[in-house]
């Protein structure tokens, strides 16, 4: 077998964060059935609004409402690579807003800005909040969320 | 003319408006869930979570985990998800989660259950006919560890007057 950091990049370890950093992440996703509805019925959320489009059709939306916990987990999926590949664990979130309707059809893409850095109790790796951003195809942000992380450093060579 | 029965039939409504909620109130949410493997990995594959702890078991277990560790982003909308009849359903949007903690990795298999505690109340500033509800919500596993926990407020209509 490989060793296990064969597997993942070597360039987002927590050394190579910086506070006040941001990222632009590379890929982008369209939201879909796949993603909202199926994840909302996937996690129980009961609401139909997120897949009800008759209902939909008659209210001020007009058409289906993307799930918020679809839609930020979007987001910290679309920065996971970057930011947390070499993660140990994640730690927890705050100040989730959730600041644009998304309908099917909406593309989101991910921004992460580096709010903090610190020590952890482990020798070989440390701590790193961000702040990610989600955006629209019209450069609306649509979510913010920041993410607490234990990120390893870098193992010696 | 519609059929008799859908004439016939009387409604059995889902969900909670503003005026039935208080401070204090208890919720010990519906249903439960087993996480599987498979929900894991569709979860953390369709959302781009390219954390190879979450769907890589040799990789998460050379890190001491006896399986893959389950998505985190996955407990918290499970535990969300099981809070939304009780809180949520009709009342109108989410508005902002703080304050959540992972407490410990979890691993296919787990049955995760939700419970709420109604912490504020107040009727909306810019448009009266609805009010801001926050909870405290927990999400624990079988043998009643905590695993995840957070503070949400959403939106939530009001009756109102002579509804």
């Amino acid at each position: 077998m490989s060793s296990p950091s064969n597997l993942t990049g070597s360039k987002n370890y927590f050394e190579d964060f910086e506070v006040g950093m941001v990222i632009r992440h590379s890929r982008g996703k369209t939201v879909t059935n796949l993603e909202n509805v199926l994840i909302t019925n996937l996690v129980m959320n009961s609401a139909d609004g997120h897949f009800n489009k008759d209902k939909m059709s008659r209210s001020s939306f007009g058409k289906i409402l993307s799930y918020g916990g679809v839609n930020f987990s979007l987001v910290l999926g679309l920065a996971s690579q970057d930011c947390c590949e070499n993660a140990l664990m994640e730690l927890g979130l705050d100040n989730i807003r959730l600041t644009k309707p998304v309908h099917h059809g909406d593309t989101l893409y991910a921004y992460s800005e580096v709010l903090e850095k610190s020590d952890s109790d482990r020798a070989d790796a440390g701590i790193i909040v961000y702040r990610h951003f989600g955006v629209n195809q019209e450069q609306q942000v649509v979510a913010q969320v920041d993410r607490k992380v234990l990120l390893k450093k870098r193992p010696a060579a | 003319m519609a059929a008799e029965f859908i004439e016939k039939a009387v409604l059995w409504p889902k969900g909670n408006l503003y005026e039935d909620f208080h401070v204090g109130q208890k919720f010990e949410h519906h249903w439960g869930r087993t996480i599987f493997e498979s929900d894991n990995a569709l979860f953390s594959t369709l959302t781009l979570s390219f954390v190879p702890l979450y769907f890589n078991r040799t990789y998460a277990k050379s890190h001491g985990h006896p399986d893959v560790v389950l998505n985190p982003q996955l407990l918290f909308n499970v535990t969300l998800g099981l809070s939304v009849e009780d809180c949520s359903e009709i009342g109108g949007p989410f508005l902002g989660v703080y304050n959540l903690v992972y407490h410990k990795p979890a691993y296919p298999g787990v049955t995760l259950t939700a419970s709420s505690t109604t912490v504020d109340m107040r009727v909306s500033g810019s448009n009266p006919e609805m009010g801001i509800v926050t909870w405290e919500t927990e999400g624990r596993d079988e043998d009643g560890d905590l695993l995840v926990s957070f503070r949400r407020s959403n939106l939530v209509r009001r009756r109102g007057e002579g509804k």
